[in-house]
């Protein structure tokens, strides 16, 4: 209530009014009495003098008493002692000496005089009015009137009762002249703070509709010019904003922005994607809290010391750890004493792993090839320093020098069928073929190692089984390739057994299982690596180049295929070559 | 928001010090306990010595951090909350040193153990090894987050390691009586196994102290189940 504009306004318009109302009441009374006093002042005296002009001291008795009923006073004669000869009221001998009365002493210096105050006699405001009696240049005595102020009081009270009335009309006529008044003037400020409140509560306003031409009109304009404006910007900042956020949080790259006390100020979906922590397990905290990394603290540790943009590779994740690109560096454009760091996290981990592939894979060639030839120029070697006139052990040794040869050569082939596969550049000539003749054709093909080593192969592939649309010629080093690891894994007198499984859903596979050594589980996803061997002395023994398996993952890739090993360690492997079935009327 | 005088400042930058030493402590610790247990399962002795030579950070750190809360207690006499905070760090980092000289004797063993060939496949030691890893970085979040619903996880924990270190215990007894030619190497695998049921032993201590840290009651003598 105290702070309201309507009551400030129209309470000081009241104030305003009552002390204007009062303050004429007050002076007029006061006036007016005045005016009455003085007449009555001036009649009093015109009595005294026509006392003093007629007087006899021997009738002064009745005289008194005479001139008192007629003029409607009191008349006291008093001697030059202050002694009373005689009064219109009173017994004399009553009375005390008057000489120090005010009016008595005003009438013997100035020649009259008069007092107003409580007459003890009358019980009523009195004016007295004294005239000396002179004889001469001597006073003889003094002549003195009173009149109660019964009048004037009554007067006085007249007045008041009608300065009470025009109070209350006039009171009445203002207040509501105030109240329109004041309404008038606060109603539109009332609104315009209204309308400015549920500006700031955000709701939707419209504009203000003031019709008025004064200042609160004008005001009510501004006003409305103001928010279309600020409307205007803020929309404009809502979709810059928005199109900043998105680009933050649809980078790749996970970015942490620090604040002046090192503390997470704002993050993206990558990065929480990267430390698989969600917004508040982040923002607010320093990294050391955050993530407890300590290769990420000590190149923050760095940079803090430094203040110079560092580049640190650092691993984060428990299970399945990630390479992380760190970049820290400091945000460009703020003030002093604001300074932000921000960290930008890249992924590397794919990177790596392929890099750490084409390490593998270099020294695995080399590797590869360093084993066949350091033979080859052994024996050489041993040839030429004379083993070469014992015609027996030198045949055995150039047989020998022949299968390496052979075994560069193969790995020289595969090298080159892997290339071509990887570099898109092989040739492929696509047409209807029949899997069941593919595998007739290889059948003779691995026989005779199979036979060595007295393993059956049951071909139990269905005679009406759909054609698939393929090469034939990397159709058969796909079925080569799978069927020689069967047999070669496989101890003497198992089984190798292949069969064609129609997959009703589009595809149809080749399966080809054995009865052999089987490959422990987490190896199966590394199975079509270059070179990866999963006993790898065993299988450099059984001639194998270490590409079979990789060569055949992307020949069938090629053909819209995909290979699927199930293994169990000492039970034996199962190979299946999915292909998708070939609708011949499609193509037709 | 209260004008924030010259000193109070620097006594927030020591307290933030501190907690950030705290901290990178236990990022040490859990990164020790996390490399002895490979170099075990990995057979890598070299990582085994890096852990051993890496625990000269951590005990630096834990005098470091004593020395400064004991300054902070004895210069700036904290109250409430950081008096809280100043007396859970000082034992929090008694606790974290503690963990990092078990992690140091897992690293020896391992390197004993790396030196003979194995008794057999671990399977129960890299769980229970997970599980105290796992502890303790939970109880070290909690500490961060003052977090007392992931410190009560952290004790509940517990229980399953002191299982598993029993079982590791009763597999490997069977070890020894069958072939008595495994019973050094079965012995130092049970060592190790005993080390990482202290290390768990002190990560529910730690969420203990994050719990009277956080609400002010003591629940040291009271096992999880027990109501506070």
């Amino acid at each position: 209530m105290k702070n309201n504009l309507f009551y400030k306004v129209f309470g000081t318009y009241i104030i305003i009014t009552l002390v204007a109302m009062v303050a004429v009441g007050l002076y007029a009374t006061r006036q007016i009495k005045i005016r009455l006093m003085e007449r009555i002042e001036g009649e009093l005296t015109s009595y005294a003098r026509i006392i003093s002009l007629g007087f006899s001291e021997s009738e002064v008795k009745d005289t008194i008493e005479r001139l008192s009923t007629l003029s409607n006073t009191r008349i006291t004669l008093i001697d030059a002692e202050g002694v009373a000869l005689a009064d219109s009221r009173e017994e004399v001998s009553n009375m005390d000496n008057h000489l120090n009365r005010p009016e008595i002493q005003e009438a013997r210096v100035r020649g009259q005089g008069r007092s107003v105050r409580f007459s003890t006699t009358l019980g009523i405001d009195t004016l007295y009015l004294a005239l000396p009696i002179r004889e001469g240049p001597e006073i003889r005595g003094y002549i003195r009137l009173a009149r109660p102020l019964v009048e004037v009081r009554q007067f006085a009270r007249d007045i008041n009762i009608l300065v009470l009335q025009s109070f209350l009309i006039v009171g009445a006529l203002s207040f509501l002249i105030a109240f329109i008044f004041t309404s008038r003037l606060v109603s539109p400020i009332q609104e315009m703070e209204l309308f400015t409140k549920r500006l700031r509560n955000g709701e939707e306003t419209g504009s203000l509709m003031i019709a008025s031409g004064d200042e609160t009109g004008r005001l009510a304009r501004n006003i409305n010019y103001l928010v279309a404006e600020l409307k205007e910007k803020i929309q404009f900042a809502d979709e810059e904003k928005g199109k900043l956020e998105a680009v933050f949080s649809s980078m790749e790259d996970g970015i942490l922005v620090l604040d002046t006390e090192d503390r997470i100020e704002t993050t993206n979906d990558a990065a929480r994607t990267i430390f698989d922590l969600d917004f508040e397990g982040m923002v607010g905290k320093t990294p050391l809290e955050a993530f407890r990394n300590i290769s990420l603290q000590q190149a923050l540790d760095r940079f803090k010391q430094g203040g110079i943009s560092l580049s640190r590779e650092i691993t984060v994740g428990e299970q399945g750890p990630r390479v992380l690109d760190v970049t820290i560096s400091p945000v460009q454009g703020l003030p002093r004493g604001e300074e932000k760091t921000m960290i930008v996290l890249r992924d590397v981990t794919r990177l790596k792993q392929l890099e750490q592939i084409r390490v593998d894979f270099v020294a695995n060639v080399t590797h590869e090839i360093k084993t066949p030839l350091t033979a080859i120029l052994g024996f050489i070697e041993t040839l030429r320093e004379g083993a070469i006139d014992e015609k027996e052990t030198a045949k055995g040794f150039l047989k020998t020098i022949q299968d390496h040869a052979e075994r560069l050569n193969r790995l020289v082939d595969d090298l080159l069928v892997i290339s071509d596969a990887e570099l898109g550049e092989m040739r492929f000539s696509f047409e209807s073929v029949s899997l069941g003749d593919i595998i007739e054709d290889v059948l003779p093909v691995i026989e005779p190692e199979a036979l060595k080593k007295g393993i059956r192969i049951e071909n139990n592939m269905p005679e009406d089984f759909p054609s698939i649309r393929g090469d034939r010629d990397r159709l058969h080093q796909i079925v080569l390739n799978v069927l020689d690891n069967a047999v070669k894994f496989t101890p003497e007198a198992g089984t190798v057994s292949i069969e064609g499984v129609d997959g009703k859903d589009g595809t149809i596979s080749v399966r080809i299982s054995d009865t052999g050594i089987g490959i422990p589980r987490e190896e199966i996803p590394r199975l079509g690596e270059r070179f990866y061997r999963v006993d790898k002395t065993r299988s450099r023994e059984l001639g194998g180049t270490g590409l079979g398996l990789s060569i055949v993952r992307h020949l069938m890739a090629a053909h819209n295929g995909r290979m699927a090993i199930e293994s169990q360690v000492g039970r034996g492997t199962t190979v299946s070559l999915i292909f998708p079935v070939f609708l011949e009327d499609i193509t037709a | 928001m209260e004008e924030k005088t010259h000193t109070s400042i620097q006594y927030e930058k020591e307290l933030h010090g501190i907690k950030k030493d705290l901290l990178y402590e236990g990022a040490l610790v859990e990164q020790a306990i996390e490399r002895a247990v490979r170099s075990l399962l990995e057979r890598d002795s070299d990582l085994a010595r890096a852990v051993i030579a890496d625990d000269d950070q951590i005990n630096a750190l834990d005098e470091k951090i004593e020395g400064a809360c004991i300054r902070l207690l004895a210069l700036r006499q904290p109250a409430a909350k950081d008096l809280r905070f100043i007396t859970t760090t000082i034992k929090v980092n008694g606790h974290l040193e503690r963990i990092g000289d078990l992690a140091v004797n897992i690293a020896k063993r391992a390197v004993d153990l790396n030196e003979v060939p194995p008794v057999k496949p671990y399977v129960d030691l890299p769980r229970m090894a997970d599980i105290t890893r796992e502890m303790v970085r939970e109880s070290l979040d909690s500490l961060v987050n003052e977090d007392c619903d992931r410190a009560h996880a952290v004790r509940e924990k517990d229980e399953v390691v002191d299982n598993l270190n029993e079982q590791i215990f009763r597999e490997l007894l069977t070890f020894m009586i069958e072939d008595p030619r495994t019973i050094h190497r079965a012995l130092l695998i049970t060592q190790i196994s005993k080390n990482l049921e202290r290390i768990s032993d002190h990560a529910e201590s730690i969420a203990k102290m994050v719990i009277y840290m956080v609400t002010g009651k003591n629940v040291r003598h009271r096992s999880p189940g027990e109501g506070l």
